[in-house]
Protein backbone atom coordinates (compact mmCIF):
# COMPACT_ATOMS: atom_id res chain seq x y z
CA UNK A 1 0.00 0.00 0.00
CA UNK A 2 1.39 3.59 -0.94
CA UNK A 3 2.08 6.16 1.49
CA UNK A 4 -1.19 8.22 0.47
CA UNK A 5 -3.95 5.07 0.43
CA UNK A 6 -2.93 4.04 3.77
CA UNK A 7 -2.72 7.67 5.44
CA UNK A 8 -6.47 7.87 4.07
CA UNK A 9 -7.47 4.41 5.14
CA UNK A 10 -6.09 5.00 9.07
CA UNK A 11 -7.72 8.50 8.96
CA UNK A 12 -11.12 7.15 8.20
CA UNK A 13 -10.94 3.84 9.81
CA UNK A 14 -9.78 6.04 13.02
CA UNK A 15 -12.52 8.52 12.34
CA UNK A 16 -15.28 5.85 11.85
CA UNK A 17 -14.34 3.62 15.10
CA UNK A 18 -14.54 7.23 16.54
CA UNK A 19 -17.75 8.29 15.26
CA UNK A 20 -19.14 4.85 16.00
CA UNK A 21 -17.76 4.51 19.38
CA UNK A 22 -19.41 8.03 20.38
CA UNK A 23 -22.88 7.22 18.66
CA UNK A 24 -22.94 4.25 20.99
CA UNK A 25 -21.76 6.26 24.31
CA UNK A 26 -24.22 9.35 23.00
CA UNK A 27 -27.48 6.63 22.81
CA UNK A 28 -26.81 5.20 25.86
CA UNK A 29 -26.84 8.58 28.19
CA UNK A 30 -28.81 11.29 25.95
CA UNK A 31 -31.95 9.30 27.84
CA UNK A 32 -30.06 10.32 31.09
CA UNK A 33 -29.58 13.35 30.24
CA UNK A 34 -33.19 14.21 29.32
CA UNK A 35 -34.10 13.28 32.28
CA UNK A 36 -31.33 15.00 34.65
CA UNK A 37 -32.89 18.74 32.50
CA UNK A 38 -36.20 17.61 33.49
CA UNK A 39 -36.14 16.89 36.52
CA UNK A 40 -34.49 19.90 37.35
CA UNK A 41 -37.37 21.86 36.11
CA UNK A 42 -39.91 19.69 38.01
CA UNK A 43 -37.73 20.25 41.45
CA UNK A 44 -37.46 23.85 40.54
CA UNK A 45 -41.44 24.13 40.11
CA UNK A 46 -42.00 21.78 43.07
CA UNK A 47 -39.61 24.38 45.08
CA UNK A 48 -41.56 27.88 44.14
CA UNK A 49 -44.88 26.96 44.40
CA UNK A 50 -45.43 24.95 47.76
CA UNK A 51 -48.06 22.41 47.88
CA UNK A 52 -48.33 21.02 44.74
CA UNK A 53 -48.49 17.34 43.24
CA UNK A 54 -48.22 18.18 39.65
CA UNK A 55 -47.45 20.29 37.31
CA UNK A 56 -47.76 21.23 33.41
CA UNK A 57 -46.54 23.06 30.77
CA UNK A 58 -49.03 25.98 29.90
CA UNK A 59 -46.68 27.97 27.28
CA UNK A 60 -43.04 27.90 25.40
CA UNK A 61 -41.26 30.43 23.78
CA UNK A 62 -37.50 31.77 23.49
CA UNK A 63 -36.75 32.62 27.20
CA UNK A 64 -40.01 32.05 28.59
CA UNK A 65 -41.96 28.79 30.00
CA UNK A 66 -45.35 29.12 32.04
CA UNK A 67 -45.65 25.52 33.96
CA UNK A 68 -49.02 25.19 35.73
CA UNK A 69 -48.78 23.89 39.53
CA UNK A 70 -51.69 21.74 40.64
CA UNK A 71 -52.98 20.73 44.08
CA UNK A 72 -54.36 17.39 44.88
CA UNK A 73 -57.85 18.42 44.00
CA UNK A 74 -56.62 18.90 40.36
CA UNK A 75 -57.46 22.80 40.18
CA UNK A 76 -54.61 25.59 39.63
CA UNK A 77 -52.88 27.44 42.33
CA UNK A 78 -50.06 28.74 41.10
CA UNK A 79 -47.41 29.53 38.25
CA UNK A 80 -44.02 28.65 37.39
CA UNK A 81 -42.52 30.76 35.16
CA UNK A 82 -38.96 30.02 33.92
CA UNK A 83 -37.34 32.89 31.85
CA UNK A 84 -33.67 34.15 30.96
CA UNK A 85 -32.36 37.36 30.48
CA UNK A 86 -28.76 39.05 30.03
CA UNK A 87 -26.89 39.20 33.26
CA UNK A 88 -23.47 40.45 33.69
CA UNK A 89 -21.62 37.37 31.90
CA UNK A 90 -24.00 35.46 30.25
CA UNK A 91 -28.28 34.48 30.63
CA UNK A 92 -29.67 33.86 33.81
CA UNK A 93 -32.10 31.29 33.95
CA UNK A 94 -34.69 31.48 36.83
CA UNK A 95 -38.25 30.02 37.80
CA UNK A 96 -40.17 32.08 39.83
CA UNK A 97 -43.24 31.10 41.52
CA UNK A 98 -46.71 32.83 41.65
CA UNK A 99 -50.03 32.83 42.79
CA UNK A 100 -52.72 32.11 39.91
CA UNK A 101 -53.23 36.04 40.00
CA UNK A 102 -49.70 36.64 39.62
CA UNK A 103 -50.06 39.56 42.38
CA UNK A 104 -47.28 37.53 44.67
CA UNK A 105 -44.16 35.58 44.30
CA UNK A 106 -44.10 32.46 46.05
CA UNK A 107 -40.19 32.45 45.38
CA UNK A 108 -37.33 32.60 43.04
CA UNK A 109 -35.16 30.07 42.58
CA UNK A 110 -31.80 30.59 40.04
CA UNK A 111 -31.63 28.15 38.12
CA UNK A 112 -28.73 28.77 35.34
CA UNK A 113 -26.19 31.53 35.80
CA UNK A 114 -22.22 32.52 34.96
CA UNK A 115 -21.87 35.24 37.36
CA UNK A 116 -18.74 36.35 38.23
CA UNK A 117 -18.17 34.08 41.51
CA UNK A 118 -18.15 35.36 44.82
CA UNK A 119 -19.80 38.57 43.40
CA UNK A 120 -22.29 38.02 40.68
CA UNK A 121 -22.70 34.51 41.88
CA UNK A 122 -24.33 35.16 44.86
CA UNK A 123 -27.91 35.63 43.11
CA UNK A 124 -27.95 32.00 43.90
CA UNK A 125 -27.17 32.48 47.87
CA UNK A 126 -30.43 32.49 49.19
CA UNK A 127 -29.21 34.30 52.53
CA UNK A 128 -27.90 37.46 50.75
CA UNK A 129 -30.59 37.63 47.65
CA UNK A 130 -32.95 35.12 47.31
CA UNK A 131 -34.72 35.28 50.80
CA UNK A 132 -35.80 38.67 49.69
CA UNK A 133 -38.05 37.48 46.84
CA UNK A 134 -40.08 35.44 49.17
CA UNK A 135 -43.53 35.78 49.48
CA UNK A 136 -42.95 39.34 47.59
CA UNK A 137 -46.43 41.03 46.18
CA UNK A 138 -45.78 41.59 42.26
CA UNK A 139 -48.76 43.38 41.97
CA UNK A 140 -46.91 46.38 40.78
CA UNK A 141 -43.27 46.70 39.23
CA UNK A 142 -40.28 45.54 41.72
CA UNK A 143 -37.44 48.07 42.23
CA UNK A 144 -34.34 47.71 43.39
CA UNK A 145 -33.05 48.60 47.23
CA UNK A 146 -29.71 49.84 47.07
CA UNK A 147 -27.66 50.03 48.98
CA UNK A 148 -28.17 46.66 50.65
CA UNK A 149 -29.79 45.90 53.27
CA UNK A 150 -29.26 42.72 55.86
CA UNK A 151 -32.98 42.09 56.54
CA UNK A 152 -36.04 41.94 54.98
CA UNK A 153 -37.96 44.41 56.82
CA UNK A 154 -36.07 47.01 55.37
CA UNK A 155 -37.49 46.88 52.45
CA UNK A 156 -40.41 48.46 51.48
CA UNK A 157 -43.30 46.12 49.88
CA UNK A 158 -42.37 46.72 46.38
CA UNK A 159 -38.31 46.71 46.92
CA UNK A 160 -35.88 43.94 46.63
CA UNK A 161 -32.33 43.92 48.14
CA UNK A 162 -29.05 44.55 45.98
CA UNK A 163 -26.27 42.32 46.59
CA UNK A 164 -23.07 44.50 47.22
CA UNK A 165 -20.66 44.72 44.17
CA UNK A 166 -23.19 43.09 41.93
CA UNK A 167 -25.91 45.81 40.63
CA UNK A 168 -25.98 44.85 37.67
CA UNK A 169 -26.81 40.95 38.04
CA UNK A 170 -29.66 41.90 40.46
CA UNK A 171 -30.75 44.33 38.45
CA UNK A 172 -30.54 41.39 35.59
CA UNK A 173 -32.63 38.87 37.55
CA UNK A 174 -35.06 42.24 39.05
CA UNK A 175 -35.87 43.70 35.36
CA UNK A 176 -36.12 40.00 33.88
CA UNK A 177 -38.97 39.27 36.69
CA UNK A 178 -40.70 42.48 36.04
CA UNK A 179 -40.61 41.81 32.44
CA UNK A 180 -41.73 37.87 32.45
CA UNK A 181 -44.49 38.80 34.82
CA UNK A 182 -45.58 41.72 32.21
CA UNK A 183 -45.26 39.28 29.46
CA UNK A 184 -47.46 36.26 31.48
CA UNK A 185 -50.08 38.72 32.36
CA UNK A 186 -50.54 39.71 28.96
CA UNK A 187 -50.66 35.92 27.68
CA UNK A 188 -53.52 35.56 29.97
CA UNK A 189 -55.38 38.17 29.12
CA UNK A 190 -54.52 36.76 25.48
CA UNK A 191 -56.13 33.87 26.34
CA UNK A 192 -52.97 31.85 26.06
CA UNK A 193 -52.40 30.07 28.85
CA UNK A 194 -56.03 29.47 29.93
CA UNK A 195 -57.26 27.37 27.25
CA UNK A 196 -54.71 24.86 27.79
CA UNK A 197 -55.11 25.61 31.72
CA UNK A 198 -59.17 24.32 30.91
CA UNK A 199 -58.25 21.36 29.36
CA UNK A 200 -56.09 19.88 31.98
CA UNK A 201 -59.06 20.12 34.41
CA UNK B 1 16.50 8.89 26.02
CA UNK B 2 17.60 8.15 29.41
CA UNK B 3 16.17 4.76 30.73
CA UNK B 4 13.93 4.87 33.53
CA UNK B 5 12.75 1.95 35.97
CA UNK B 6 8.96 1.53 35.94
CA UNK B 7 8.63 3.80 39.71
CA UNK B 8 10.95 6.77 37.87
CA UNK B 9 8.32 6.70 34.90
CA UNK B 10 5.42 7.51 37.54
CA UNK B 11 7.27 9.73 39.47
CA UNK B 12 8.64 11.80 36.78
CA UNK B 13 5.35 13.31 36.38
CA UNK B 14 4.96 14.46 39.79
CA UNK B 15 7.60 16.36 40.11
CA UNK B 16 10.57 16.83 37.50
CA UNK B 17 8.02 16.82 34.65
CA UNK B 18 5.44 17.74 36.73
CA UNK B 19 2.44 19.05 33.59
CA UNK B 20 1.80 22.22 35.65
CA UNK B 21 4.90 23.22 37.92
CA UNK B 22 7.80 22.18 35.72
CA UNK B 23 6.41 21.51 32.03
CA UNK B 24 4.23 24.51 32.35
CA UNK B 25 1.27 22.87 29.78
CA UNK B 26 -2.66 22.95 29.98
CA UNK B 27 -2.62 25.99 31.84
CA UNK B 28 -5.75 27.15 30.56
CA UNK B 29 -8.29 24.75 32.58
CA UNK B 30 -5.58 24.84 35.21
CA UNK B 31 -6.34 29.13 35.93
CA UNK B 32 -9.99 28.73 34.86
CA UNK B 33 -11.57 25.86 36.76
CA UNK B 34 -9.30 26.32 40.32
CA UNK B 35 -11.87 28.46 41.49
CA UNK B 36 -13.24 25.65 44.10
CA UNK B 37 -11.66 22.21 45.13
CA UNK B 38 -14.55 20.15 43.73
CA UNK B 39 -14.09 21.87 40.01
CA UNK B 40 -10.49 21.29 40.25
CA UNK B 41 -10.62 17.33 41.01
CA UNK B 42 -13.06 16.72 38.41
CA UNK B 43 -11.40 18.71 35.76
CA UNK B 44 -7.97 16.43 37.25
CA UNK B 45 -10.16 13.60 37.17
CA UNK B 46 -11.68 14.36 33.30
CA UNK B 47 -7.93 15.16 32.08
CA UNK B 48 -6.73 12.03 33.76
CA UNK B 49 -9.26 10.05 32.07
CA UNK B 50 -8.79 11.23 28.71
CA UNK B 51 -4.83 10.89 29.28
CA UNK B 52 -5.10 7.43 30.18
CA UNK B 53 -7.17 5.59 27.43
CA UNK B 54 -5.65 8.33 24.73
CA UNK B 55 -1.94 6.88 25.77
CA UNK B 56 -3.47 3.31 25.86
CA UNK B 57 -4.71 3.49 22.09
CA UNK B 58 -1.77 5.74 20.50
CA UNK B 59 0.56 3.25 22.10
CA UNK B 60 -1.27 0.32 21.00
CA UNK B 61 -1.64 1.83 17.14
CA UNK B 62 1.61 3.43 16.99
CA UNK B 63 2.92 1.34 14.41
CA UNK B 64 -0.72 1.75 12.17
CA UNK B 65 -0.18 5.23 11.75
CA UNK B 66 1.59 6.96 9.15
CA UNK B 67 3.89 9.78 11.07
CA UNK B 68 2.02 12.15 8.52
CA UNK B 69 -1.05 12.22 9.79
CA UNK B 70 -0.34 11.18 13.23
CA UNK B 71 -1.48 14.40 14.59
CA UNK B 72 -4.49 14.33 12.99
CA UNK B 73 -5.05 10.94 14.37
CA UNK B 74 -4.05 11.52 17.88
CA UNK B 75 -6.18 14.50 17.86
CA UNK B 76 -9.49 12.37 16.91
CA UNK B 77 -8.58 9.68 19.57
CA UNK B 78 -8.23 12.46 22.04
CA UNK B 79 -11.63 14.42 21.16
CA UNK B 80 -13.31 10.42 21.20
CA UNK B 81 -12.20 10.20 24.58
CA UNK B 82 -12.93 13.86 25.25
CA UNK B 83 -16.85 13.67 24.64
CA UNK B 84 -17.17 10.40 26.16
CA UNK B 85 -16.38 12.22 29.15
CA UNK B 86 -18.55 14.98 28.87
CA UNK B 87 -21.55 12.72 28.14
CA UNK B 88 -20.97 10.74 30.94
CA UNK B 89 -20.52 13.70 33.07
CA UNK B 90 -23.79 15.38 31.55
CA UNK B 91 -25.77 12.08 32.41
CA UNK B 92 -24.43 11.27 36.30
CA UNK B 93 -22.99 14.24 37.27
CA UNK B 94 -25.24 16.93 36.18
CA UNK B 95 -23.88 19.97 38.84
CA UNK B 96 -20.10 19.48 38.53
CA UNK B 97 -20.71 19.48 34.40
CA UNK B 98 -22.67 22.65 34.98
CA UNK B 99 -20.09 23.95 36.84
CA UNK B 100 -16.98 23.34 34.49
CA UNK B 101 -18.89 24.28 31.82
CA UNK B 102 -16.91 24.50 28.41
CA UNK B 103 -13.61 24.00 30.25
CA UNK B 104 -14.86 19.76 29.60
CA UNK B 105 -15.04 19.77 25.84
CA UNK B 106 -11.83 21.72 26.08
CA UNK B 107 -9.75 18.69 27.01
CA UNK B 108 -9.16 17.82 23.51
CA UNK B 109 -6.50 21.02 23.12
CA UNK B 110 -5.23 20.62 26.72
CA UNK B 111 -1.36 19.97 25.69
CA UNK B 112 -0.32 17.55 28.19
CA UNK B 113 -2.47 15.07 25.72
CA UNK B 114 -1.26 16.04 23.00
CA UNK B 115 2.18 16.29 24.12
CA UNK B 116 2.37 12.76 25.85
CA UNK B 117 1.01 11.20 22.83
CA UNK B 118 3.76 12.76 20.88
CA UNK B 119 6.87 13.07 23.53
CA UNK B 120 5.98 9.35 24.64
CA UNK B 121 3.09 6.89 23.94
CA UNK B 122 4.27 7.05 19.84
CA UNK B 123 7.50 6.23 21.41
CA UNK B 124 7.23 3.97 23.79
CA UNK B 125 5.16 0.26 24.98
CA UNK B 126 1.52 0.13 26.27
CA UNK B 127 2.90 -0.54 29.55
CA UNK B 128 5.42 2.46 29.57
CA UNK B 129 2.50 4.64 28.18
CA UNK B 130 0.77 3.65 30.72
CA UNK B 131 2.65 4.33 33.58
CA UNK B 132 3.50 7.34 32.18
CA UNK B 133 -0.12 8.50 31.94
CA UNK B 134 -1.00 7.57 35.17
CA UNK B 135 1.86 9.77 36.58
CA UNK B 136 1.37 13.05 34.46
CA UNK B 137 -2.40 12.14 35.67
CA UNK B 138 -1.30 12.58 39.19
CA UNK B 139 0.68 15.78 38.64
CA UNK B 140 -1.61 17.26 37.39
CA UNK B 141 -4.74 16.58 39.62
CA UNK B 142 -2.04 17.24 42.74
CA UNK B 143 -1.16 20.90 40.62
CA UNK B 144 -4.93 21.81 40.90
CA UNK B 145 -5.63 20.60 44.09
CA UNK B 146 -3.14 22.48 45.54
CA UNK B 147 -3.97 25.40 43.38
CA UNK B 148 -8.02 25.12 44.22
CA UNK B 149 -7.48 24.76 47.29
CA UNK B 150 -5.42 27.66 47.88
CA UNK B 151 -8.04 30.01 45.64
CA UNK B 152 -11.19 28.29 47.39
CA UNK B 153 -9.69 28.97 51.57
CA UNK B 154 -8.58 32.09 50.64
CA UNK B 155 -11.89 33.70 47.93
CA UNK B 156 -14.63 31.71 50.17
CA UNK B 157 -13.12 30.95 53.43
CA UNK B 158 -14.12 26.94 52.76
CA UNK B 159 -12.73 24.20 51.54
CA UNK B 160 -15.25 21.48 49.37
CA UNK B 161 -17.56 23.61 50.02
CA UNK B 162 -16.88 23.45 54.08
CA UNK B 163 -16.68 26.76 56.14
CA UNK B 164 -12.78 26.13 57.19
CA UNK B 165 -12.53 30.07 58.08
CA UNK B 166 -13.38 31.99 60.95
CA UNK B 167 -16.32 34.50 60.93
CA UNK B 168 -13.68 37.24 60.99
CA UNK B 169 -12.68 36.18 57.61
CA UNK B 170 -13.10 38.61 54.81
CA UNK B 171 -12.81 35.94 51.65
CA UNK B 172 -10.53 37.87 49.05
CA UNK B 173 -12.93 37.93 46.63
CA UNK B 174 -9.95 38.36 43.46
CA UNK B 175 -8.76 34.95 44.33
CA UNK B 176 -11.90 33.48 42.69
CA UNK B 177 -11.47 35.48 39.85
CA UNK B 178 -8.99 35.27 37.28
CA UNK B 179 -5.75 37.23 38.11
CA UNK B 180 -6.58 35.39 41.72
CA UNK B 181 -5.91 32.66 39.45
CA UNK B 182 -2.51 33.86 37.80
CA UNK B 183 -0.95 35.19 41.00
CA UNK B 184 -1.65 31.89 42.91
CA UNK B 185 0.24 30.52 39.68
CA UNK B 186 2.82 32.59 39.62
CA UNK B 187 3.37 32.65 43.23
CA UNK B 188 3.63 28.25 42.90
CA UNK B 189 6.03 28.72 40.49
CA UNK B 190 8.48 30.79 41.98
CA UNK B 191 8.17 28.49 44.28
CA UNK B 192 8.48 25.80 42.67
CA UNK B 193 11.70 26.86 40.52
CA UNK B 194 12.97 27.67 44.40
CA UNK B 195 12.80 24.29 45.38
CA UNK B 196 14.30 23.05 41.88
CA UNK B 197 17.09 25.37 42.30
CA UNK B 198 17.66 24.31 46.14
CA UNK B 199 17.96 20.85 45.13
CA UNK B 200 19.86 21.04 41.81
CA UNK B 201 22.61 23.33 44.02
CA UNK B 202 22.80 21.24 46.56
CA UNK B 203 23.30 17.85 44.53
Amino acid sequence: MNLSTRMVVVLTSVGLLSGSFLATVGLLTQERIALNKQREIEEAIIQVIPGILNSQKLYEEKDLSVYGGMNEEGNLIGFAIRASGIGFQDKITFMLGTNISLTRINSLTILDQKETPGLGAKITDRDSFLKYWEDKDCSNEIFLHKPAVSSPEELSPTEINTITGATISSEAVLNTVNSSLEQVRRLIKEGKLSSEEQGAN
Amino acid sequence: MPTRSVGQEFVKGLWDENPIFRQLLGLCPTLAVTNAVINGFAMGMATSFVLIFSSLVVSSIKKLIPSQVRIASYIVIIATFVTIVDRIMAAFFPPISKSLGPYVPLIVVNCIILGRQEAFSSKNTVGRSLIDALGMSSGFIIALLILSSIREILGAGTFLGYQVMGAWFKPWIIMLLPPGAFITLGILLAIALQIERKTKSRA
